[in-house]
Protein backbone atom coordinates (compact mmCIF):
# COMPACT_ATOMS: atom_id res chain seq x y z
CA UNK A 1 0.00 0.00 0.00
CA UNK A 2 1.35 3.37 -0.87
CA UNK A 3 2.11 6.00 1.76
CA UNK A 4 -0.27 8.74 2.44
CA UNK A 5 -0.05 11.85 3.91
CA UNK A 6 -0.21 14.78 1.39
CA UNK A 7 -2.50 17.55 1.38
CA UNK A 8 -5.20 16.92 -1.67
CA UNK A 9 -5.85 18.45 -4.58
CA UNK A 10 -8.47 20.42 -5.62
CA UNK A 11 -8.42 21.74 -8.70
CA UNK A 12 -12.29 21.54 -9.64
CA UNK A 13 -12.60 24.38 -6.97
CA UNK A 14 -10.40 26.27 -9.32
CA UNK A 15 -11.94 25.24 -12.35
CA UNK A 16 -15.22 25.90 -10.77
CA UNK A 17 -14.56 29.18 -9.85
CA UNK A 18 -13.47 29.89 -13.28
CA UNK A 19 -9.34 30.61 -12.08
CA UNK A 20 -7.41 31.27 -14.77
CA UNK A 21 -4.82 28.02 -15.29
CA UNK A 22 -7.01 25.50 -13.13
CA UNK A 23 -7.90 23.67 -16.23
CA UNK A 24 -4.62 22.89 -17.30
CA UNK A 25 -3.65 22.11 -14.14
CA UNK A 26 -6.39 19.57 -13.35
CA UNK A 27 -5.51 18.49 -17.29
CA UNK A 28 -1.84 17.95 -15.94
CA UNK A 29 -2.94 16.07 -12.81
CA UNK A 30 -5.55 14.00 -14.09
CA UNK A 31 -4.73 13.55 -17.71
CA UNK A 32 -2.86 10.54 -17.12
CA UNK A 33 -5.73 8.43 -14.95
CA UNK A 34 -9.04 9.58 -17.69
CA UNK A 35 -6.34 8.44 -20.78
CA UNK A 36 -5.67 5.10 -18.82
CA UNK A 37 -9.31 4.85 -17.98
CA UNK A 38 -10.75 5.67 -21.72
CA UNK A 39 -7.54 3.56 -23.04
CA UNK A 40 -8.12 -0.01 -21.80
CA UNK A 41 -11.59 0.33 -22.43
CA UNK A 42 -12.13 1.70 -25.18
CA UNK A 43 -8.82 0.47 -27.32
CA UNK A 44 -9.12 2.87 -30.38
CA UNK A 45 -6.43 5.75 -30.28
CA UNK A 46 -8.62 8.15 -32.67
CA UNK A 47 -12.43 7.64 -30.68
CA UNK A 48 -9.99 7.49 -27.18
CA UNK A 49 -8.70 10.95 -28.27
CA UNK A 50 -12.62 11.64 -28.58
CA UNK A 51 -13.84 10.84 -25.67
CA UNK A 52 -11.08 12.16 -23.50
CA UNK A 53 -11.76 15.66 -24.61
CA UNK A 54 -15.48 14.88 -23.97
CA UNK A 55 -15.10 13.49 -20.97
CA UNK A 56 -12.67 16.50 -20.11
CA UNK A 57 -15.95 19.50 -21.25
CA UNK A 58 -18.18 17.00 -18.81
CA UNK A 59 -15.17 17.63 -15.99
CA UNK A 60 -15.17 21.52 -16.64
CA UNK A 61 -19.24 20.99 -16.96
CA UNK A 62 -19.48 19.11 -13.84
CA UNK A 63 -17.13 20.64 -11.56
CA UNK A 64 -19.42 23.02 -9.38
CA UNK A 65 -20.82 19.52 -8.31
CA UNK A 66 -17.68 18.17 -6.87
CA UNK A 67 -17.97 17.78 -3.10
CA UNK A 68 -14.46 16.92 -1.58
CA UNK A 69 -16.13 15.79 1.87
CA UNK A 70 -18.09 12.92 -0.56
CA UNK A 71 -15.34 11.42 -2.66
CA UNK A 72 -11.83 11.96 -3.90
CA UNK A 73 -11.18 14.10 -6.66
CA UNK A 74 -9.56 11.44 -8.73
CA UNK A 75 -12.66 9.33 -7.55
CA UNK A 76 -15.00 11.81 -8.85
CA UNK A 77 -12.73 12.31 -12.66
CA UNK A 78 -12.90 8.32 -12.86
CA UNK A 79 -16.45 7.85 -12.19
CA UNK A 80 -16.88 10.62 -14.99
CA UNK A 81 -14.35 9.14 -16.78
CA UNK A 82 -15.49 5.67 -16.18
CA UNK A 83 -18.94 6.06 -17.00
CA UNK A 84 -18.37 7.55 -20.20
CA UNK A 85 -15.71 4.67 -21.67
CA UNK A 86 -18.51 2.00 -20.58
CA UNK A 87 -21.21 3.97 -22.62
CA UNK A 88 -18.85 3.94 -25.18
CA UNK A 89 -18.79 0.17 -25.73
CA UNK A 90 -22.78 -0.78 -24.32
CA UNK A 91 -23.27 1.15 -27.54
CA UNK A 92 -20.69 -0.47 -30.10
CA UNK A 93 -22.11 -3.55 -28.74
CA UNK A 94 -25.60 -3.07 -29.11
CA UNK A 95 -26.79 -2.74 -25.69
CA UNK A 96 -29.57 0.41 -24.43
CA UNK A 97 -28.43 3.54 -22.95
CA UNK A 98 -28.34 3.67 -19.21
CA UNK A 99 -29.65 6.29 -17.46
CA UNK A 100 -26.66 8.37 -16.16
CA UNK A 101 -26.73 9.08 -12.60
CA UNK A 102 -23.51 10.76 -12.55
CA UNK A 103 -25.23 13.77 -14.47
CA UNK A 104 -27.92 14.14 -11.95
CA UNK A 105 -27.32 17.10 -9.39
CA UNK A 106 -28.89 14.98 -6.12
CA UNK A 107 -25.34 14.08 -5.11
CA UNK A 108 -25.93 12.80 -1.19
CA UNK A 109 -24.86 14.56 1.43
CA UNK A 110 -21.40 13.87 3.65
CA UNK A 111 -22.08 10.63 5.36
CA UNK A 112 -24.94 10.06 4.23
CA UNK A 113 -23.85 7.12 1.88
CA UNK A 114 -21.42 4.59 3.44
CA UNK A 115 -20.10 3.48 0.41
CA UNK A 116 -18.58 6.46 -0.77
CA UNK A 117 -17.25 8.46 2.30
CA UNK A 118 -14.03 6.52 2.46
CA UNK A 119 -10.51 7.27 2.46
CA UNK A 120 -7.63 5.09 0.30
CA UNK A 121 -6.31 3.19 3.68
CA UNK A 122 -9.58 2.05 3.93
CA UNK A 123 -10.39 1.16 0.49
CA UNK A 124 -7.39 -0.58 0.46
CA UNK A 125 -8.50 -2.75 3.71
CA UNK A 126 -11.41 -3.41 1.75
CA UNK A 127 -9.65 -4.35 -1.02
CA UNK A 128 -7.67 -6.45 0.79
CA UNK A 129 -10.59 -8.21 2.56
CA UNK A 130 -12.22 -9.56 0.05
CA UNK A 131 -12.08 -12.97 -1.22
CA UNK A 132 -9.04 -13.48 -4.00
CA UNK A 133 -11.67 -14.30 -6.53
CA UNK A 134 -13.26 -11.04 -5.84
CA UNK A 135 -9.99 -9.46 -5.40
CA UNK A 136 -8.90 -10.98 -8.87
CA UNK A 137 -12.61 -10.28 -10.53
CA UNK A 138 -12.07 -6.38 -9.40
CA UNK A 139 -8.59 -6.34 -11.05
CA UNK A 140 -9.55 -7.16 -14.02
CA UNK A 141 -12.30 -5.28 -13.98
CA UNK A 142 -11.11 -2.05 -12.88
CA UNK A 143 -7.28 -1.93 -13.35
CA UNK A 144 -7.48 -3.81 -16.90
CA UNK A 145 -10.85 -2.64 -18.29
CA UNK A 146 -11.63 -6.36 -19.47
CA UNK A 147 -15.53 -7.25 -20.26
CA UNK A 148 -17.22 -9.19 -18.18
CA UNK A 149 -17.03 -12.19 -21.75
CA UNK A 150 -13.09 -10.89 -21.58
CA UNK A 151 -12.60 -12.23 -17.57
CA UNK A 152 -14.93 -15.14 -18.16
CA UNK A 153 -12.22 -16.10 -20.99
CA UNK A 154 -9.74 -15.46 -18.65
CA UNK A 155 -10.28 -16.97 -15.92
CA UNK A 156 -12.61 -19.81 -17.25
CA UNK A 157 -15.56 -18.71 -15.03
CA UNK A 158 -19.10 -18.71 -17.40
CA UNK A 159 -20.41 -14.91 -18.08
CA UNK A 160 -23.13 -15.41 -16.10
CA UNK A 161 -20.68 -15.80 -12.62
CA UNK A 162 -18.13 -13.59 -13.35
CA UNK A 163 -21.63 -10.96 -13.60
CA UNK A 164 -22.91 -11.89 -10.59
CA UNK A 165 -19.93 -11.74 -7.96
CA UNK A 166 -18.62 -8.97 -9.54
CA UNK A 167 -22.26 -7.07 -8.54
CA UNK A 168 -22.37 -8.97 -5.32
CA UNK A 169 -18.44 -7.78 -4.73
CA UNK A 170 -19.53 -4.37 -5.29
CA UNK A 171 -21.78 -4.40 -2.80
CA UNK A 172 -19.52 -6.60 -0.24
CA UNK A 173 -17.24 -3.82 -1.08
CA UNK A 174 -19.74 -1.04 -0.17
CA UNK A 175 -20.12 -2.83 2.98
CA UNK A 176 -17.31 -3.86 4.38
CA UNK A 177 -16.29 0.55 3.87
CA UNK A 178 -19.68 1.19 5.72
CA UNK A 179 -18.07 -0.93 8.87
CA UNK A 180 -14.58 0.21 8.53
CA UNK A 181 -16.23 3.73 8.58
CA UNK A 182 -13.35 6.00 7.10
CA UNK A 183 -14.15 9.19 5.38
CA UNK A 184 -13.21 9.33 1.92
CA UNK A 185 -10.61 11.79 1.14
CA UNK A 186 -8.20 13.58 1.98
CA UNK A 187 -5.39 11.12 1.71
CA UNK A 188 -6.77 9.29 -1.35
CA UNK A 189 -4.85 11.65 -3.70
CA UNK A 190 -1.39 11.19 -2.54
CA UNK A 191 -0.74 8.45 -4.40
CA UNK A 192 -0.31 9.73 -7.84
CA UNK B 1 -41.28 -10.96 -4.92
CA UNK B 2 -41.57 -9.55 -0.66
CA UNK B 3 -40.22 -6.11 0.17
CA UNK B 4 -36.98 -7.84 1.40
CA UNK B 5 -36.27 -10.10 -2.18
CA UNK B 6 -37.11 -6.73 -4.35
CA UNK B 7 -34.69 -4.65 -2.25
CA UNK B 8 -32.00 -7.82 -2.60
CA UNK B 9 -32.80 -7.93 -6.48
CA UNK B 10 -32.77 -3.49 -6.80
CA UNK B 11 -29.41 -3.99 -4.88
CA UNK B 12 -27.83 -5.86 -7.35
CA UNK B 13 -29.25 -4.47 -10.37
CA UNK B 14 -28.38 -1.26 -9.25
CA UNK B 15 -24.74 -2.78 -8.86
CA UNK B 16 -24.66 -4.60 -12.49
CA UNK B 17 -25.86 -0.52 -13.51
CA UNK B 18 -22.63 1.08 -11.82
CA UNK B 19 -20.44 -2.25 -13.35
CA UNK B 20 -22.14 -0.80 -16.55
CA UNK B 21 -23.36 -4.69 -17.44
CA UNK B 22 -27.03 -4.34 -17.31
CA UNK B 23 -28.83 -6.23 -20.62
CA UNK B 24 -31.86 -4.73 -21.88
CA UNK B 25 -34.15 -6.62 -19.68
CA UNK B 26 -32.09 -5.73 -16.53
CA UNK B 27 -31.96 -2.55 -17.37
CA UNK B 28 -36.60 -2.26 -18.14
CA UNK B 29 -36.17 -3.92 -14.19
CA UNK B 30 -34.02 -1.74 -12.85
CA UNK B 31 -35.92 1.40 -14.07
CA UNK B 32 -39.13 -0.17 -12.33
CA UNK B 33 -37.74 -0.80 -9.24
CA UNK B 34 -35.58 2.54 -9.08
CA UNK B 35 -39.49 4.09 -8.81
CA UNK B 36 -39.78 2.22 -5.24
CA UNK B 37 -36.25 2.57 -3.76
CA UNK B 38 -34.99 5.54 -5.94
CA UNK B 39 -31.51 5.84 -6.47
CA UNK B 40 -28.57 7.64 -5.62
CA UNK B 41 -24.78 8.04 -6.98
CA UNK B 42 -23.38 6.10 -3.93
CA UNK B 43 -22.25 3.05 -6.24
CA UNK B 44 -20.78 4.90 -9.44
CA UNK B 45 -18.72 6.69 -6.87
CA UNK B 46 -17.52 3.55 -5.38
CA UNK B 47 -17.14 2.28 -8.56
CA UNK B 48 -14.94 5.66 -9.32
CA UNK B 49 -12.44 5.10 -6.27
CA UNK B 50 -12.05 1.90 -7.43
CA UNK B 51 -11.22 2.40 -10.53
CA UNK B 52 -8.96 5.75 -9.19
CA UNK B 53 -7.23 3.72 -7.00
CA UNK B 54 -6.29 0.63 -9.16
CA UNK B 55 -5.64 2.51 -12.51
CA UNK B 56 -3.60 5.43 -10.65
CA UNK B 57 -0.65 1.60 -10.05
CA UNK B 58 0.23 2.15 -13.59
CA UNK B 59 -1.30 4.91 -15.13
CA UNK B 60 -0.19 5.93 -19.05
CA UNK B 61 0.39 9.67 -19.54
CA UNK B 62 -1.77 11.94 -21.80
CA UNK B 63 -0.26 12.06 -25.10
CA UNK B 64 1.54 15.35 -25.12
CA UNK B 65 -0.20 16.57 -28.50
CA UNK B 66 -3.98 15.74 -26.73
CA UNK B 67 -2.85 17.19 -23.26
CA UNK B 68 -1.93 20.36 -25.54
CA UNK B 69 -5.17 20.08 -27.20
CA UNK B 70 -7.57 20.34 -24.07
CA UNK B 71 -5.67 22.89 -22.36
CA UNK B 72 -6.01 25.11 -25.82
CA UNK B 73 -9.65 24.33 -25.77
CA UNK B 74 -10.16 25.26 -22.30
CA UNK B 75 -7.77 28.28 -22.84
CA UNK B 76 -9.57 31.88 -22.56
CA UNK B 77 -6.43 33.66 -23.94
CA UNK B 78 -7.55 34.84 -27.67
CA UNK B 79 -4.71 33.87 -29.90
CA UNK B 80 -4.28 37.02 -31.99
CA UNK B 81 -2.43 36.19 -35.45
CA UNK B 82 -0.47 38.73 -37.29
CA UNK B 83 0.29 38.87 -40.45
CA UNK B 84 2.51 41.45 -42.76
CA UNK B 85 2.39 43.58 -39.58
CA UNK B 86 -0.84 43.85 -39.80
CA UNK B 87 -2.95 42.77 -36.58
CA UNK B 88 -5.62 40.17 -38.36
CA UNK B 89 -8.79 42.00 -36.37
CA UNK B 90 -11.46 39.20 -37.91
CA UNK B 91 -10.25 36.51 -35.63
CA UNK B 92 -9.52 38.69 -32.59
CA UNK B 93 -13.11 40.51 -32.94
CA UNK B 94 -14.86 37.09 -33.07
CA UNK B 95 -12.36 35.85 -29.83
CA UNK B 96 -13.22 39.33 -27.64
CA UNK B 97 -17.19 38.96 -28.55
CA UNK B 98 -16.72 35.05 -27.61
CA UNK B 99 -15.43 36.53 -24.12
CA UNK B 100 -17.90 38.50 -24.08
CA UNK B 101 -20.64 35.94 -24.30
CA UNK B 102 -18.75 34.06 -22.09
CA UNK B 103 -18.39 36.51 -19.60
CA UNK B 104 -22.08 37.00 -19.63
CA UNK B 105 -22.82 33.18 -19.72
CA UNK B 106 -20.64 32.90 -16.35
CA UNK B 107 -22.28 35.78 -14.71
CA UNK B 108 -25.77 34.66 -15.46
CA UNK B 109 -24.55 30.58 -14.61
CA UNK B 110 -22.34 31.01 -11.41
CA UNK B 111 -21.32 28.11 -12.06
CA UNK B 112 -20.01 26.24 -15.31
CA UNK B 113 -21.96 22.75 -14.04
CA UNK B 114 -25.01 24.95 -14.69
CA UNK B 115 -24.53 24.44 -18.70
CA UNK B 116 -26.17 27.35 -20.64
CA UNK B 117 -29.40 27.28 -22.61
CA UNK B 118 -28.12 25.72 -25.74
CA UNK B 119 -29.72 29.31 -27.49
CA UNK B 120 -27.15 31.19 -26.04
CA UNK B 121 -24.52 28.57 -26.96
CA UNK B 122 -25.73 28.45 -30.37
CA UNK B 123 -25.23 32.43 -30.28
CA UNK B 124 -21.46 31.99 -29.02
CA UNK B 125 -20.85 29.49 -31.68
CA UNK B 126 -22.39 31.94 -34.56
CA UNK B 127 -20.11 34.59 -33.02
CA UNK B 128 -16.89 33.25 -32.55
CA UNK B 129 -16.81 30.63 -35.30
CA UNK B 130 -16.01 32.14 -38.69
CA UNK B 131 -16.26 28.68 -40.47
CA UNK B 132 -19.35 27.81 -39.05
CA UNK B 133 -21.58 26.67 -41.84
CA UNK B 134 -25.35 27.22 -42.06
CA UNK B 135 -28.00 24.49 -43.58
CA UNK B 136 -31.33 24.30 -43.92
CA UNK B 137 -33.42 21.06 -42.82
CA UNK B 138 -36.31 19.66 -45.52
CA UNK B 139 -38.57 17.06 -44.73
CA UNK B 140 -37.73 13.69 -45.91
CA UNK B 141 -41.17 12.66 -45.98
CA UNK B 142 -45.26 13.25 -45.71
CA UNK B 143 -45.57 12.52 -42.21
CA UNK B 144 -42.70 15.43 -41.66
CA UNK B 145 -43.70 17.65 -44.55
CA UNK B 146 -44.65 20.58 -41.81
CA UNK B 147 -40.49 20.33 -40.37
CA UNK B 148 -38.79 23.30 -40.78
CA UNK B 149 -35.42 23.73 -39.55
CA UNK B 150 -31.57 24.75 -39.97
CA UNK B 151 -28.45 22.75 -38.59
CA UNK B 152 -25.22 24.95 -37.80
CA UNK B 153 -21.85 23.39 -37.28
CA UNK B 154 -18.39 24.39 -36.96
CA UNK B 155 -15.52 22.10 -38.48
CA UNK B 156 -12.75 24.12 -36.35
CA UNK B 157 -14.69 23.71 -32.84
CA UNK B 158 -16.58 19.93 -33.60
CA UNK B 159 -19.87 21.63 -32.20
CA UNK B 160 -22.89 22.23 -33.45
CA UNK B 161 -26.33 23.03 -33.09
CA UNK B 162 -30.03 22.67 -34.71
CA UNK B 163 -32.68 24.87 -34.81
CA UNK B 164 -36.26 22.73 -35.43
CA UNK B 165 -39.56 23.40 -35.71
CA UNK B 166 -42.87 21.54 -36.48
CA UNK B 167 -41.56 18.18 -35.76
CA UNK B 168 -43.63 15.63 -33.74
CA UNK B 169 -43.26 15.58 -30.33
CA UNK B 170 -41.89 11.83 -29.57
CA UNK B 171 -42.11 9.33 -26.37
CA UNK B 172 -38.82 8.76 -25.35
CA UNK B 173 -39.70 5.48 -23.90
CA UNK B 174 -40.96 4.32 -27.18
CA UNK B 175 -39.00 5.98 -29.72
CA UNK B 176 -35.96 9.15 -29.97
CA UNK B 177 -34.59 11.15 -33.11
CA UNK B 178 -30.88 10.37 -33.74
CA UNK B 179 -29.01 12.70 -35.97
CA UNK B 180 -26.51 11.22 -38.96
CA UNK B 181 -23.49 13.62 -40.00
CA UNK B 182 -22.48 12.11 -43.25
CA UNK B 183 -18.98 13.06 -43.97
CA UNK B 184 -17.73 10.99 -47.20
CA UNK B 185 -14.02 12.00 -46.61
CA UNK B 186 -14.04 10.20 -43.30
CA UNK B 187 -16.28 7.30 -43.73
CA UNK B 188 -19.40 5.76 -46.19
CA UNK B 189 -20.62 5.33 -42.56
CA UNK B 190 -22.31 8.41 -41.06
CA UNK B 191 -21.14 9.48 -37.84
CA UNK B 192 -24.03 9.47 -34.72
CA UNK B 193 -24.45 13.45 -34.14
CA UNK B 194 -26.53 12.27 -31.16
CA UNK B 195 -30.29 11.27 -29.92
CA UNK B 196 -32.47 13.55 -28.59
CA UNK B 197 -36.40 14.35 -27.73
CA UNK B 198 -38.20 17.07 -29.11
CA UNK B 199 -40.84 18.04 -26.41
CA UNK B 200 -44.61 19.17 -27.19
CA UNK B 201 -45.40 22.60 -27.73
CA UNK B 202 -45.16 25.04 -29.64
CA UNK B 203 -41.63 26.96 -30.95
CA UNK B 204 -38.14 26.09 -32.29
CA UNK B 205 -36.47 23.57 -30.28
CA UNK B 206 -32.33 24.32 -30.32
CA UNK B 207 -30.61 20.75 -30.19
CA UNK B 208 -26.76 20.29 -29.23
CA UNK B 209 -25.47 18.11 -31.76
CA UNK B 210 -23.28 15.80 -30.44
CA UNK B 211 -21.11 14.04 -32.59
CA UNK B 212 -19.41 10.90 -31.47
CA UNK B 213 -16.63 10.72 -33.41
CA UNK B 214 -14.55 14.10 -35.56
CA UNK B 215 -16.21 15.52 -38.43
CA UNK B 216 -14.26 17.27 -40.79
CA UNK B 217 -16.19 17.93 -43.95
CA UNK B 218 -19.76 16.86 -43.54
CA UNK B 219 -21.92 16.69 -46.61
CA UNK B 220 -25.51 16.28 -45.13
CA UNK B 221 -26.99 16.05 -41.78
CA UNK B 222 -30.30 13.63 -41.62
CA UNK B 223 -32.56 12.92 -38.88
CA UNK B 224 -34.33 10.16 -38.27
CA UNK B 225 -36.60 8.20 -35.85
CA UNK B 226 -35.10 5.59 -33.89
CA UNK B 227 -35.63 3.07 -31.07
CA UNK B 228 -35.26 4.21 -27.46
CA UNK B 229 -31.07 5.35 -27.01
CA UNK B 230 -30.34 5.48 -30.43
CA UNK B 231 -28.78 3.04 -32.53
CA UNK B 232 -25.17 2.20 -33.96
CA UNK B 233 -26.40 1.82 -37.15
CA UNK B 234 -29.55 3.01 -38.94
CA UNK B 235 -31.50 1.61 -41.19
CA UNK B 236 -33.39 4.60 -41.76
CA UNK B 237 -36.71 3.42 -41.88
CA UNK B 238 -38.32 6.49 -40.73
CA UNK B 239 -36.45 9.59 -42.04
CA UNK B 240 -37.89 12.81 -40.65
CA UNK B 241 -35.59 15.50 -42.53
CA UNK B 242 -32.35 16.31 -43.83
CA UNK B 243 -29.88 19.10 -44.82
CA UNK B 244 -27.17 18.58 -47.70
CA UNK B 245 -24.61 20.68 -49.15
Amino acid sequence: MPASGSPPFNHLAGVARGDAGAMDACIDAHGGLVWSIVLKRVRDRTAAEDLTQEIFTEIWKTSGRYDPAIASESGFIAMIARRRAIDWTRKQQRLPEMESLTEKADFPAPGEDPGSAMDRDSLWKALETLPDETRSLFTLHFEQGLTHSEIAESTGLPLGSVKTRLRRGLLEARALLGRLGGRLNPNLEARS
Amino acid sequence: MNFEERWSRFEELDAGRALGDLDAAELAEWQELSRDFGSDVGLDHLAGEMEALLTMEKPQALPPELAAGLKQQFSPTPVVEEKRGKVMLGPWLGWAVAACLLGLLMVNNLLPDKAPPAEQLLSALLAAAPDAKRLSFSPAGDAYAATTGEVVWSDSRQEGYMTLSKIPANDPTKRQYQLWIVDPARDEIPVDGGVFNIPAGPGPVVVPIDAKLAVHNPAAFVITLEQPGGVVKSKQEVVVALAKF
